[in-house]
């Protein structure tokens, strides 16, 4: 197990965004505020975690046959879990995220490391793998949100930091999370190639 | 394609128990964990529920101490919502102290905004005017809609839904652009919002 080296595939090489390009629909559509990006990037955290392990730790009893059906039924039962703890215990966030939380089920980043990840390493590399994966995906909606509540809304975490006149409102449209996220790939691969060059 | 043509269907009556069995047990097992976690969760759920409704009724309804249970809807209630475009989800009567009724009403009705459904509150008192409008639930357009929802003024200065409190049904059908003034770029969130206070007003006509 190599944490330094699965915590930078997981922020940057292998970046489930940026690299990968996997969760787009929850990248664009929450990231309209810094709360909303913490509040989605953890709760994915917890659940890629928490069904990482458990699916490595179940991946030998496993039919290969039925594999893509037990992944899901564990990460929607987690998935639902979480939906019931938030909306008990942190109402507020629960409110403000509304359905995208039940539709982390359909987040192909946690299917996606269920399948290519956990189901081939072991529980300890698994888990490291989610918490780093998790770390990626709360990493880079962080961005967004920075760039489209700053730019977009005028205020960060809900204080105003532009008067309310000048800022583009389209940013926090669906229009501008695609146009964010594109330039953020674009950036990505970029830096990518060229530390690729300079090796 | 071809080679996945002669992959060679198992059916081999045991595996195909196995697989089954496997799938079941894990369902199962599934399930059990959120029955555990839904019996920890529910009556908190339910109290936060519940005191967000209250909260937004005292908010339409201020003179109000306490609520009564939801009161039954009839055909004719919900059909009358239904004719403003405006779907009628629950009534609560307003008690004062004592627990009596003051023949005050608070009216959850659904309406269609720009993204999606917005549930909100309407507080209709024993003349039929509104006593005050808030939004329950929402999901407007952050920066655009969702003016329309946290009550920004209107270009004529008075908070987009503050404007409806003191209409009543002989202000005849409340329309954007008559009678109602609009958030400039959100017309359409505040056309939603009247839709749902004329299905409140419809349906406190039939209450009487």
């Amino acid at each position: 197990m190599n944490f330094g080296k699965q915590l930078k595939e997981g922020l940057i090489t292998q970046n489930p965004v940026l690299v990968q390009v996997l969760g787009m629909c929850s990248t664009m559509a929450i990231t309209t505020s810094i709360m909303n990006g913490l509040g989605m990037g953890v709760s994915v955290l917890i659940i890629l975690t928490a069904s990482n392990v458990v699916i490595s730790a179940i991946r030998k009893i496993v039919p290969d046959k039925i594999r893509i059906a037990m992944f899901i039924v564990v990460i929607a039962g987690f998935v639902t879990c979480v939906d019931l703890l938030f909306q008990a215990f942190v109402p507020a966030i629960a409110e403000s995220l509304g359905v995208f939380i039940p539709l982390i089920v359909v987040n192909c980043i946690i299917l996606g490391r269920a399948e290519s990840f956990s189901y081939k390493n072991g529980v300890g590399a698994s888990f490291v793998d989610g918490i780093c994966q998790g770390l990626g995906y709360t990493a880079v909606l962080l961005v967004m949100c920075f760039i489209r509540e700053l730019l977009g809304a005028g205020t960060l975490a809900g204080f105003r930091i532009i008067p309310e006149q000048f800022p583009v409102g389209i940013l926090t449209l669906p229009v501008g999370g695609f146009l964010v996220l594109g330039c953020l790939i674009a950036a990505m691969q970029w830096a990518l190639s060229k530390s690729k060059e300079g090796k | 394609m071809s080679t996945k043509s002669k992959e060679k269907v198992q059916m081999d009556p045991a595996y195909i128990i196995k697989l089954t069995v496997t799938l079941f047990v894990t369902c199962v097992v599934v399930a059990a964990a959120l029955g555990g976690v839904n019996a920890i969760t529910e009556e908190t759920i339910d109290r936060i529920n519940w005191n967000k409704t209250v909260e937004a009724m005292k908010k339409v309804i201020p003179e109000a101490a306490d609520f009564s249970d939801p009161l039954e809807l009839s055909d004719t209630m919900t059909a009358a919502a239904a004719s403003m475009g405006g779907t009628l989800d629950s009534v609560y009567e307003a008690q004062d102290a004592n627990g009596e009724g003051i023949d005050c009403y608070a009216l959850k009705v659904v309406t269609s905004g720009s993204q999606g459904k917005i549930e909100m509150m309407v507080g209709v008192d024993a003349e039929g005017t509104v006593t005050g409008v808030s939004i329950v639930k929402n999901s407007e357009t952050s920066g655009i809609g969702s003016k329309v929802m946290t009550n920004m003024p209107t270009a004529a200065g008075i908070g987009v839904l503050s404007q409806f409190e003191g209409k009543s049904a002989a202000d005849g059908t409340l329309t954007v652009g008559a009678n109602v003034d609009a958030i400039s770029g959100a017309t359409v969130s505040t056309r939603g919002v009247t839709n749902g206070v004329n299905a409140a007003l419809a349906v406190a006509g039939v209450l009487g």
